[in-house]
């Protein structure tokens, strides 16, 4: 029985202790937004956050995630409640084939956690472990960037009413 | 009319008359009682099998064709929301289910591919839109007691004065009336939808893990199948033993299946984990003697000694090369390719009784059903498929022998079954863009006019293939030897007696020559070959713009203002290539870079690219692309770009990477460390210019790729003076 949070609530499975993440988060809890692609870590499908880290789960086995937080695609954003990077995939029309998008959004989240303001250079770098064979790369990272702007503008801004509001 | 449902039956023949050309995908399928392809309801107005209009006043489109990534659901909807005046974005769509009226009209039946899908349905939804919107003018003038020339229609409503109502408003009288048959299309100036920027109708759910594939399908008591198959495609098992993998955790079944043997077990990776501890002896067939380098020798000693097939002649080649004052005669090599899509292959399948579910990316609904009923007892008309999202295609979902797969698997364990092929399986046993040894030997005259030009091609051809796969669904109930008979029949038929269209596409057409001739040449060692995107012309322009790049430095012209000069009876790829050069202009070029061109027209499209190229520790960097793309009337602009920007990263890879190595019969490569796709980090960037045109729209999924690889071959030997003939392009040490 091995116990750990996802997308914030406690679970528990029996699944066998070599069993990667990914097919437990799939066939097991029924979350399959994020995907199967290659089995060994090389094209970033699967990736999903462990502790707050980009991981790629299709080689991680779950006895190495006990008491550990998992965040995946569906942990991150809903239609109602998108995630910043969700809205410019949506705006710039990103996803082609769609089936990497789940995996290169989840990257691009823990990138602008540790570089909210990344450089072209910055994304490129950040975003190579994830392969879209389609090859939506240009919007992927023009999305990457839109996004970083816009939240950086909208710490401007709560910044800025923060201080308006401070009493006289 | 072309709204009319298609009801021809189509022969065998007749299919692999249509496939033989440029059509990357397909089966024919039909029910042999067509059943309505939407039930009609009381308060739903179904005036076709493509649109539906509800009560509260939503419009569904079952859409006909295959979404692979390529935008066609978008696109397919702006057509339909443009002639009915309902806003693209509001029109919710789902895939159509089997029937004859979603036929692709350029292919007589339900396939999805060769660029085609705009292109066939432009016309097609335009009208079968308008008469719905005149049979709702119609059914307002009623229902209003207003005259027609009052009526407009804006966003789903009929206004009348200031006043709109919904188009729902009048399903009730509008299902007593005829549906109008030759409603007037818009003009082109009328125009709302079509031609503008629209956001993809699947975008928000391929960002937030909701989209539906294949591979997500789940079912009360499904069960989980991989495959131990032969190193060597087309090997049989001769003996196996099983019984460490019957005894490994939570595996229910071991199955023997035509093509290996599968593990069936509770979950995905106790079936996988099983797999490898199943021991099999192997029947080789012949492919498990042939190495790459046996495979060359084959095709260089053919091209030497063999004239094969000879085609497309015209005017006398010795009269030509006499004019000429320079000539060149060179050949080009290209690999075996796999397609590669991100999602492996994969179905799900589901037999209850005399009926049978399935769930498969595909690029025909139709093929999925065939082949589920060929595979169980199943009748053909009892099997329901549920087209998915395809996690990328690229020509190969065309070829589905994993849901026969999944349904001797169902077949033999009762039970629901999800069969999943790994990333190795899927990079080892494709069917492949087949390798190509191509040779040409043309001439120039002294004022830069090519006088002669002759092709060859030394290559298997994807026909034969193509039709042994479909055969089994065209023949759901023959018998096996009536299959292998007909098989063997196209083999010979295309090896021996005519040059498959698809095997020399693209290496002739674009310039003005007065004297040709292509020849062909089959060589086959039993690799299964496919339609593979942008499909001969992923070869052929490579060869063709590498020799025009040749031909120009030897006459000493300018490469884009020789190939200009050549092309005055293809005005519109000429166009395609001044836009790029005037842009490559503007932009200048920064130290160390060079920019090569390549013009290729392929499905009916002009394109035109040019790479900026730079060598960075003595690797290919190309850092920027041009692209120019005449595809007749522009749907969606955007989608159009985005598929520009796709096929040059995917014609990119197949410059700087792809290559698939045999050794004894088996594919060396397995997964993305040995072959690579491009990564953002090597990605350029990538503008591209749309011509303006009120021409018929053609196909943008495709033709984007052929020039892309010549054109930085053509960079490099400006930076290099290397001319590279061999694809993936490698620089000399």
């Amino acid at each position: 029985m091995i116990e750990f949070k996802l997308n914030g609530a406690s679970v528990k499975t029996q699944d066998s202790p070599d069993t990667p993440l990914l097919w437990v988060i799939r066939d097991t809890f029924k979350l399959t937004g994020s995907k199967f692609g290659c089995g060994a870590g090389l094209c970033g499908a699967c990736t999903m956050h462990v502790d707050g880290q980009p991981t790629r789960t299709c080689i991680l086995p779950i006895a190495a995630i006990a008491g550990k937080e998992i965040t995946t695609i569906e942990g991150i954003g809903t239609a109602d409640n998108m995630h910043p990077l969700q809205e410019q995939w949506v705006a710039q029309s990103v996803p082609q084939c769609g089936y990497c998008q789940s995996g290169q959004i989840m990257s691009a989240a823990s990138l602008l956690d540790q570089n909210p303001m990344p450089t072209e250079q910055d994304v490129e770098a950040y975003m190579a472990g994830n392969i879209c064979r389609c090859g939506c790369y240009p919007r992927i990272k023009s999305a990457i960037l839109a996004a970083a702007q816009k939240l950086a503008d909208q710490d401007a801004e709560s910044a800025k009413e923060a201080s308006n509001v401070e009493p006289a | 009319m072309s709204n009319q449902p298609n009801t021809s039956r189509r022969t065998f023949f007749k299919v692999v008359g249509l496939a033989s050309g440029a059509l990357a995908a397909g089966y024919y399928f039909t029910h042999s009682e067509p059943l309505p392809p939407l039930v009609q309801t009381d308060d739903t107005l179904t005036p076709n099998s493509m649109v539906q209009l509800t009560d509260n006043n939503e419009l569904l489109f079952y859409c006909p064709r295959d979404e692979m990534g390529q935008g066609v659901t978008t696109g397919l909807a702006t057509i339909i929301g443009e002639e009915l005046d309902v806003n693209p974005s509001q029109i919710r769509v789902k895939f159509s289910g089997i029937h004859e009226d979603y036929n692709n009209p350029e292919f007589g039946f339900q396939g999805t591919g060769g660029s085609t899908s705009i292109k066939a349905h432009y016309t097609q939804l335009r009208q079968l839109a308008a008469n719905f919107r005149a049979l709702l003018i119609e059914s307002a003038v009623i229902d209003l007691d207003v005259a027609k020339a009052e009526l407009k229609t804006d966003n789903g409503q009929v206004l009348y004065g200031n006043k709109a109502f919904p188009y729902s408003q009048f399903i009730a009288t509008a299902k007593t009336l005829e549906i109008p048959q030759h409603a007037k299309l818009k003009s082109a100036t009328e125009f709302k939808y079509i031609g503008f920027d629209r956001p993809r109708s699947d975008a928000l759910e391929k960002s937030n893990g909701t989209a539906m594939y294949a591979i997500d399908a789940d079912l009360e008591g499904l069960a989980y199948a991989a495959v131990a198959r032969c190193p060597v495609i087309g090997g049989t098992v001769a003996s196996f033993d099983a019984e460490k993998a019957r005894m490994s955790s939570g595996v229910f079944d071991i199955v023997q299946i035509e093509t290996g043997i599968a593990v069936v077990a509770n979950r995905y990776w106790d079936a996988k984990k099983a797999v490898k501890l199943i021991d099999i002896e192997w029947n080789l067939p012949e492919l498990g003697k042939v190495g790459s380098d046996d495979i060359r020798r084959d095709y260089d000693q053919a091209m030497e000694a063999e004239d094969g097939d000879s085609s497309q002649e015209l005017g006398d080649l010795d009269i030509g090369f006499a004019e000429s004052k320079v000539a060149i005669d060179s050949n080009y090599w290209v690999p075996f390719l796999s397609h590669s899509p991100l999602e492996p292959m994969n179905a799900v399948v589901h037999i209850q009784g005399d009926k049978a579910e399935a769930w498969a990316g595909h690029q025909g609904a139709g093929g999925v059903a065939g082949l589920v009923a060929r595979n169980s007892d199943v009748p053909v008309e009892n099997v329901t498929v549920h087209s998915t999202f395809a996690g990328g295609s690229f020509g190969r979902r065309a070829f589905l022998s994993h849901v026969a797969e999944a349904t001797q698997v169902a077949v033999a364990t009762k039970r629901p079954i999800k069969l999943i092929w790994s990333r190795e399986e899927d990079t080892q046993n494709g069917w492949f863009r087949p390798a190509s040894l191509m040779r040409i030997k043309a001439g120039v005259s002294a004022s830069g006019d090519i006088k002669a030009w002759h092709a060859k091609r030394v290559g298997g051809n994807i026909m034969p293939d193509t039709v042994a796969n479909a055969l089994p669904v065209l023949m759901p109930r023959a018998p096996q030897f009536a299959v292998d008979m007909a098989e063997s029949a196209a083999r010979s038929i295309f090896s021996n007696f005519t040059t498959e269209h698809a095997s020399i596409e693209g290496l002739f057409e674009d310039y003005d020559v007065p004297n040709r001739k292509v020849n062909h040449v089959t060589v086959e060692h039993g690799l299964p070959l496919a339609f593979w995107r942008s499909v001969g012309h992923s070869f052929t322009a490579f060869a063709k713009e590498v020799a025009m790049d040749e031909l120009a430095a030897k006459i000493g012209m300018n490469e884009v203002r020789f190939r200009l000069r050549n092309m005055k009876a293809n005005p519109r790829l000429a166009s395609t290539l001044e836009m790029v050069d005037r842009r490559v202009t503007e932009l200048g070029s920064e130290q160390g870079r060079q920019w090569g061109f390549a013009a290729h027209s392929s499905f009916n499209s002009y394109v035109s690219e040019a790479a900026e190229v730079s060598i960075e520790s003595g690797r290919i960097r190309v850092h920027r692309v041009v692209c120019a793309l005449d595809c007749g009337r522009v749907i969606n602009p955007d989608n159009v770009v985005s598929q520009m920007e796709g096929s040059i990263m995917f014609g990119l890879t197949a410059a700087l990477y792809g290559n698939l190595e045999l050794e004894n019969g088996a594919i060396k490569q397995s997964n993305f460390h040995d072959y690579p796709i491009l990564r953002m980090n090597e990605a350029p960037a990538v503008e591209v210019l749309l011509t303006e045109s009120s021409e018929a729209p053609t196909g943008v999924g495709e033709p984007g790729l052929p020039p892309l690889a010549p054109a930085v071959a053509n960079a490099v030997f400006k930076l290099t003076g290397d001319r590279l003939r061999e694809l993936p392009l490698t620089l000399a040490s």
